[in-house]
């Protein structure tokens, strides 16, 4: 298999996070070696954890193209490969075809290629990020072992093989809503991303808006890890902390005046940026309305034991 | 790299490991992946290789890479890691923790009914105090002082149970046999108790049952409906061809919906009787890949036989009237798990229910005619391997039940006749 005699070997191909992106000692380990071992990388984790941007920063950091496969429930999986244009072929040799200058006599003229194709057929090593794959049903995971395993895959309609060039580095991310196969599991290195601590959260702040107060940071970091605590169906994450500090930063609301909105117990301001079901924001409003006074002590007197 | 030289300069590995790497011997690795193995991670060559190459490329220098490489390696999924921190833990450090297993047990022993309301009441009680028991007592402490007063009551008031198991060998005591929750109440005297008066007792059929069998998941697979649904966006190439060769060579491009799976399930679970305990971890391994392979499953609990009610939770509190079942969409695939076995009375009596507060003036035997009736593909199964089930007991009620239902027995081929045996069935 023709590899690594490209400009990079994979040797020298490390990651160590970038400006804009938070890379725990961990992670960086991880990424670093499933890039040395030639394996896919499996990220799950709940939403706002960074699974995403992940693999958009390693391709940014690594100047790696990045192809993106944004995974559906209605997929079959080939076509993330490989597509067929039947209606424009038949069209064409038809009503001819000079205007694209492809030959209805030649299936590959036809082929349009999906990510998983122009990954596998690029001229140099590029990042490959399938999103998303808990979404798709069990057999497209079942159709993607060989891409995972052996990095090819083969047009039926021809019974061609394509092997890819340069293996890309293949990202996977989950949100572990529904259980993935264990061969599918097999083939690829699992890493569960952990919510960030307020530790870690303050080097993501500071990545993004470096001039912010401490004060400020303390403030909101307290707030918002408090609402995650409150239950909210869709509790704020960290991308909706950033969008909420970046408000407060241009409306320079100062942590003096943010504390006493808290201590007199007044709606938060632009709690839109944190709170995105309408549900959710109902139930914030009635709590500091008082009017769910009662519905608080229910909840403290059927807590959960769950997680000693 | 060599391996061995690799494995020499791993920085801060334990003494012992060290002699042993630098005699040259691979084995210790091996050795690892066994220790692995014992601990319920499931490891495969594969695994080993790809940890070799992995030392071979340099990727473990210091003992905290080591240990994220072969986590990287070894643990594919979230339930395997406590075993692998574990085995990792007594591997290189010499220090053994419980086994992944015990904790598992502990947790589900934890989440069960019995013992929140234990736990509940002692708090009210200010026996123990909220912060202690969220953070600063360990779980199994809590839990061998729950063990404790239970123990007590039961020689207070019933003379000495025996369900505080003198019979078991599971660490926290209760009879061995038990595998899904906590028996809390006393062995039934007779199995086929007629009414049994007292507080409920419900099997935790937990989701997230440790075993997984692959097999079962592929059974289920071929467990289809498809039908022709949502916008027509897929050429029909041969309709296509026709028209058009019809058309004299004028093309006409033909559409169709694609075939997408509308199976609609409904499982419902025996999850009462001591006769079901047994098989509760079995019964829990299927309803897990059950979840994950049906997008329209509907799940309801029954207590032995099926009358005029079943129920939408496990504790069977939340009534659900099976009329209402009854008039589901006829094509629904009912899946009913149940060993079948119960008095004859509870079958084929009025008022024969031994639950507490069920009374149906119509017999068992009605209601499950009345379903088998009703949907067009019904399958009874039964977790009793099907080579006993002559001579298992309530062979009789059994017998009745297997006239009624076409029933398999719960293995892997008993899945896959009955999954065969619903798809040939004509409409």
């Amino acid at each position: 298999m023709s590899s690594n005699t490209n400009s990079k070997s994979n040797e020298d191909m490390r990651f160590y996070g970038t400006d804009r992106y938070f890379l725990s000692p961990e992670l960086g380990s991880i990424v670093n070696i499933a890039l040395a071992m030639d394996k896919p990388l499996l990220l799950m984790g709940e939403a706002g954890t960074g699974k995403t941007q992940l693999a958009f920063e390693v391709a940014r950091a690594l100047s790696m193209k990045i192809y993106v496969a944004r995974c559906k429930s209605t997929m079959k999986g080939e076509e993330l490969c490989y597509d067929h244009d039947t209606v424009a072929r038949l069209y064409e040799s038809r009503f001819g075809s000079k205007e694209t200058g492809r030959d209805p006599a030649k299936f590959d003229d036809y082929i349009v290629n999906g990510p998983i194709g122009k990954s596998f057929l690029a001229e140099e090593k590029g990042v490959l990020l399938l999103d998303e794959i808990d979404k798709t049903e069990s057999d497209v995971q079942d159709n993607l072992l060989d891409i995972l395993e052996a990095y090819e895959f083969t047009i039926r309609e021809i019974d061609r093989t394509i092997q890819a060039k340069y293996k890309p580095f293949i990202v996977i991310t989950s949100n572990a809503k529904r259980e993935l196969s264990d061969p599918f599991l097999r083939r690829c290195y699992c890493h569960y991303i952990e919510f960030p601590t307020p530790e870690q959260m303050r080097y993501i702040i500071a990545l993004h808006y470096p001039k912010t107060s401490e004060n400020l940071i303390d403030a909101a970091l307290n707030i918002f890890y408090a609402l995650r605590q409150q239950g909210f169906e869709k509790a704020p994450a960290t991308s909706e902390l950033l969008n909420w500090i970046g408000a407060l930063k241009i409306e320079e609301v100062s942590p003096p005046t943010l504390k006493k909105i808290v201590d007199s117990g007044d709606r938060l301001p632009y709690l839109g940026a944190l709170l995105k079901r309408a549900g959710d924001i109902q139930a914030y409003t009635n709590r500091i309305n008082g009017r769910d006074r009662s519905a608080d002590w229910d909840k403290k007197d059927t807590f959960s034991y769950k997680g000693y | 790299m060599a391996v061995t030289e690799a494995l020499i300069g791993i920085k801060r590995i334990p003494f012992r490991i060290r002699v042993i790497s630098e005699k040259g011997c691979l084995m210790i690795f091996v050795d690892f992946f066994y220790t692995l193995k014992e601990y319920g991670v499931p490891i495969t060559t594969q695994y080993i290789l790809e940890f070799e190459e992995a030392l071979k490329k340099g990727l473990a220098k210091d003992i905290d890479e080591l240990y994220i490489l072969s986590r990287l390696i070894c643990v594919k999924r979230i339930e395997h890691l406590d075993g692998f921190d574990c085995a990792f833990s007594k591997y290189f450090f010499g220090i053994e923790m419980p086994r992944g297993g015990e904790y598992v047990d502990l947790f589900s022993l934890l989440e069960s009914k019995p013992f929140k309301e234990w736990l509940d009441k002692q708090i009210k009680e200010g026996k123990l105090d909220f912060g202690d028991v969220r953070w600063r007592i360990p779980p199994q402490d809590l839990f061998k002082k729950f063990l404790k007063t239970l123990a007590e009551q039961n020689e207070a008031h019933h003379g000495g149970n025996k369900w505080i198991g003198t019979d078991g060998t599971s660490p926290y005591g209760h009879s061995g046999r038990s595998a899904g929750g906590l028996r809390v109440l006393g062995q039934s005297q007779r199995k086929s108790a007629l009414k049994t008066i007292g507080e409920r007792r419900y099997i935790n059929f937990a989701d997230t049952a440790k075993i997984r069998s692959e097999n079962l998941r592929q059974a289920l697979e071929t467990f289809k409906n498809m039908v022709p649904s949502g916008p027509k966006t897929e050429l029909d190439l041969d309709e296509t061809v026709y028209r058009t060769a019809k058309n004299a060579g004028e093309i006409e491009f033909i559409f169709r919906s694609e075939l997408r799976d509308k199976i609609k399930v409904a499982l419902l679970i025996d999850n009462g009787g001591y006769s079901m305990d047994p098989y509760s971890a079995l019964v829990s391994i299927v309803l897990s890949k059950i979840k994950d392979r049906f997008k329209d499953l509907k799940i309801y609990y029954f207590r032995n036989c099926i009358y005029g009610n079943i129920f939408l939770d496990q504790e069977r509190l939340k009534k659900y009237p099976t009329e209402k079942l009854l008039v589901q969409d006829k094509d629904t695939r009912v899946l009913i798990i149940g060993d079948a076995s119960m008095a004859p009375e509870e079958l084929s009596y009025p008022d024969g229910a031994i639950e507490y507060g069920v009374n149906d003036k119509e017999p068992g035997e009605v209601w499950l005619k009345r379903i088998n009736s009703r949907f067009r593909y019904s399958v009874w199964l039964n977790p009793i391997i099907k080579s006993f089930w002559l001579d298992a007991y309530g062979t009789n009620t059994l017998q009745m039940i297997g006239d009624i239902f076409h029933m398999e027995d719960l293995t892997l081929g008993g899945i896959k006749n009955a999954v065969d045996y619903i798809n040939t069935q004509k409409e």
